[in-house]
């Protein structure tokens, strides 16, 4: 239906300005026609814009971010809190969204009580989020492979500066491996962060729906995916609450088309 | 006198007697002789009986070459006295419409009425039809008296009247197609008009199929759901007109254009007491000749359609507003003519305002026959800077059919104040409440879009863990491949070192084939004590590097006892070697069996000599 949407848009756009439109001026296009929508109240054309977009495979951390607003002005905390995530994912350094999310979890029915059970696993993912992981590795490798270079030229031609240069190379890629593996635990704890889209589901015992339930999760609410089986997620909560949900009453914060790895 | 009224009042007498004699008489007749095909004619039969109850029954003939379009019936009772008795006479008149089915003669069989059991016929009919379109004669038509002309409803000022060319003659059903003007310009409002003239009961209408209207665009101006009916007189003839269908036609482009007919089925009677008929009916082409817009005056850049009487104008919803805050920009243009195809302004990049796209908007009206329209296009913009920023006047070229004129209309420029935004004032609050934004907080939304990357890390990449072992294997295989290479590097001097023995022992070989040969009397003994000595040097050159060639005796004596060799082994080797020497340059001094002493002795020698060897 939204693909039909886009087309409908983009057909009139094309045979309006009666030339092809690349795709990009076409996303573009939509994403203003989604904004101005937003800005006059409009919220369910632009929610159906944006949703149009994210179905073309456009990833970026400004449709997220509007989408969650739209999401928070039609009342749908838990798809608002979703899309904010997924914009942190994509850009940790979003303060706007950081804000939009924090908003969103005022409203959140869920209140957590207790000791916080993941060691604060959410705090340091966001304190490590920011962190340059992706440049720092490649960084790894190139100081890594340089320092081994000039060790090699050292015994080879023995002289003090390269012997000096080596050293040096592998300190510093010693430092960008501290920044790696800060960011790729922070990568791997995003990976299994999930949001209830759901008003609410009973988290039960087993994955089954004849399994007894002590506790409900509602919408906006984070957690963490320990596992999945016949249709049902194995959820924890900050607090350590363990339960098991209807697949679809929670959303992984990073889609499967964002990643390749196993996420549990 | 008196007996002339006499004669007459007993002739009155008599004839009523002998009517009253005749209960019945019947008679049928058609109105003409002959009808057009696409023509009606009447049958009136008409059946006299005297009696005040009964009434007769009329069966209508076998009209296998007609259709009857209607059937009327009228009935009329007459009272008299005859010789002091009532007298009751019932005439019962029967009106059937027919149009005729073929061309030719046609005969209208008898009809038969029955009548207390009795059967009356009436005489057949010669009917001869006409193709369609043509007159029949006028004698053999009745003509009726003419009604006092009616006011025309049609025709109106400045318009053709659309009967004014009609001349349906004997023809009682007529679909006529008209148009207001026939030389209409581009893009300038034709009304096309359907009507079906009668002069006989319609009781409704079928399958009204319009022409196709290629070439224009068209609007409906007013299709009738009833029929209702206006008089009108036609070459002095009562008909009713029926407006079938009016149009809005609107040329696309210039020449000669031609509406093709129409065609309609018309159902006569009366309702369920009468049968009822249906009759197709074709109405005539329209020809139109459009003219192109004038070129005279025309403006550059013109928009063909942009023809009418339009007016335009421009409005900003609020005035006044905060920066980053939106306002709607109204463009509307309203009149006369194809709204449709009209081509309003664009409003271009402002700076200091951020566009949206526009939305365009249409509504249409019929306003007298005319079509009148407004199009409202509606842009978002957004002030991006504090200050008065002026929204230009946009300006649009149109051309008047009715003045045959072009124009331009425009809009006044607007002035929008923009003022800086309240601190902590958030886009959120300036909308509409609902109910989850109350606390507010919200930030505003992004206006532009980045792309991101979802690759996976490097670290979960197949080749980063490798390309990190690349430097130490490589320094590993560096290394291992110089200590390989000492490995396997060779020194000559060592290789002679090791095969020191091996040669000195092949070239005793030789030697000893050379005494072999000697034993046939074929071989040289300074060739086998040649061969023995240099067996030996040979050895001492390559194993203990001593060139003994180039030392004396005692030189090569103090070389082997330098390295460790013991006197006697020393002694015996100058010995052998000054034996050898004895025995190249003085030939004969030398038999054989000294010869196999001297070559036992250098192998043992070399044996000795290798022992220090080892042990050093």
């Amino acid at each position: 239906m939204r693909r039909l949407a886009l087309a409908a848009l983009c057909a009139a756009s094309a045979a309006r300005a009666g030339v092809s439109v690349p795709p990009e001026a076409r996303g573009n296009a939509l994403f203003d026609q989604a904004n101005a929508a937003y800005l006059s109240g409009d919220t369910s054309r632009a929610v159906a814009g944006y949703e149009a977009l994210l179905e073309e495979g456009l990833v970026s951390p400004e449709l997220e971010t509007n989408l969650g607003a739209a999401y928070l002005r039609q009342g749908k905390r838990g798809l608002a809190a979703l899309h904010l995530e997924r914009s942190l994912f994509l850009d940790p350094s979003d303060d706007d969204a950081r804000a939009d999310l924090l908003e969103v979890r005022r409203g959140n029915v869920d209140k957590l009580e207790g000791e916080v059970e993941d060691g604060g696993a959410e705090a340091v993912s966001r304190v490590l989020a920011p962190l340059p992981g992706r440049p720092a590795a490649v960084a790894v490798v190139a100081l890594w492979t340089l320092g081994w270079g000039l060790l090699t030229a050292n015994f080879l031609r023995p002289r003090a500066a390269l012997g000096t240069s080596a050293a040096a190379c592998f300190i510093l890629a010693g430092a960008a491996a501290l920044v790696t593996a800060g960011s790729a635990a922070a990568h791997r704890l995003t990976l299994r962060r999930a949001v209830v889209v759901a008003q609410a589901a009973p988290a039960r015992e087993g994955p089954s729906d004849r399994a007894a339930s002590h506790f409900e999760v509602h919408e906006g609410t984070a957690l963490r995916i320990e596992d999945e089986e016949h249709g049902f997620r194995r959820v924890k909560l900050a607090n350590g609450l363990t339960g098991w949900v209807p697949s679809a009453a929670v959303e992984p914060v990073v889609p499967a088309g964002w990643s390749n790895q196993h996420r549990l | 006198m008196s007996r002339r009224i006499g004669s007459a009042l007993a002739a009155l007498l008599v004839a009523s007697a002998v009517l009253a004699a005749e209960e019945v008489q019947v008679s049928a007749r058609a109105d003409a002789d002959e009808v057009a095909l696409d023509g009606t004619l009447n049958l009136q039969i008409t059946a006299t009986v005297s009696s005040k109850g009964d009434q007769a029954e009329l069966t209508l003939p076998d009209l296998k070459d007609f259709d009857v379009v209607s059937r009327s019936q009228s009935e009329q009772v007459a009272f008299t006295f005859l010789n002091g008795a009532p007298t009751f006479r019932r005439t019962t008149v029967t009106t059937v419409k027919l149009a005729p089915r073929r061309e030719g003669q046609l005969a209208i069989e008898p009809a038969r009425v029955t009548y207390k059991g009795r059967t009356y016929t009436t005489q057949p009919i010669s009917i001869r039809a006409l193709p369609p379109g043509q007159t029949p004669a006028p004698k053999a038509r009745a003509q009726a008296t003419p009604p006092p002309p009616l006011p025309d409803p049609f025709t109106e000022d400045g318009a053709l009247d659309p009967f004014q060319d009609v001349h349906p003659q004997s023809r009682d059903l007529v679909l006529r197609a008209s148009v207001d003007r026939e030389r209409p310009f581009v893009g300038e409002q034709v009304t096309y008009s359907l009507y079906l003239l009668a002069r006989v009961n319609v009781s409704g209408i079928d399958k009204l199929q319009l022409p196709r209207l290629d070439g224009f665009w068209s609007e409906e101006i007013e299709a009738p759901q009833q029929l209702v009916g206006e008089a009108r007189i036609i070459d002095g003839v009562p008909y009713r007109a029926f407006l079938l269908r009016k149009r809005a036609l609107f040329p696309l482009r210039a020449g000669k254009v031609q509406v093709e007919p129409a065609e309609v089925e018309v159902m006569t009677g009366f309702g369920m007491l009468f049968s009822r008929s249906s009759t197709r009916r074709s109405s005539q082409p329209v020809a139109l000749d459009v003219q192109p817009l004038p070129e005279a005056r025309k403006p550059a850049g013109f928009d063909a359609g942009n023809v009418g009487s339009w007016t335009l104008t421009a409005s900003v919803d609020p005035v006044a507003v905060a920066v980053g805050q939106p306002v709607t920009f109204k463009v509307v243009a309203q009149g006369r003519g194809n709204v449709r195809n009209l081509a309003l302004p664009k409003l271009g990049q402002i700076p200091g305002l951020r566009s949206y796209d526009a939305t365009s908007n249409d509504k249409e009206s019929i306003e007298q026959g005319q079509v009148t329209g407004t199009r409202t296009i509606e842009q978002l913009l957004v002030p991006e800077r504090t200050g008065a920023i002026e929204i230009p006047s946009l300006s649009m070229d149109v051309f008047d059919p009715a003045q045959k004129t072009y124009r331009e209309v425009r809009t006044d420029p607007i002035r929008l104040e923009v003022h800086a935004a309240p601190a902590n004032a958030s886009v959120g609050s300036q909308v509409p409440a609902q109910n989850l934004l109350a606390a507010g907080g919200l930030r505003p939304i992004r206006l532009r879009m980045t792309r991101a990357s979802v690759e996976p890390p490097p670290w979960t990449r197949g080749w980063f863990w490798p390309l990190l072992a690349v430097g130490p294997v490589g320094v590993a295989l560096v290394a291992g491949a110089g200590r390989l290479r000492r490995l396997l590097a060779r020194d000559p001097a060592e290789e002679r070192v090791k095969k020191a023995r091996s040669a000195a022992r092949a070239r005793l070989r030789g030697a000893e084939a050379l005494l072999e040969e000697q034993r046939r009397g074929s071989g040289s003994a300074a060739d086998f004590h040649a061969e023995v000595a240099r067996a030996l040097t040979g050895y001492l050159a390559d194993k203990q590097g001593i060139a003994a060639a180039g030392l004396t005796r005692e030189e090569l004596g103090r070389a082997l006892l330098d390295r460790g060799h013991p006197p006697g082994t020393v002694r015996a080797v100058l010995g052998v070697l000054d034996e050898c020497d004895r025995a190249r340059f003085a030939p004969g001094g030398s038999d054989l069996p000294s010869q196999e002493a001297r070559l036992e002795r250098a192998g043992r020698l070399l044996g000795e000599l290798e022992k220090v060897r080892r042990s050093a």
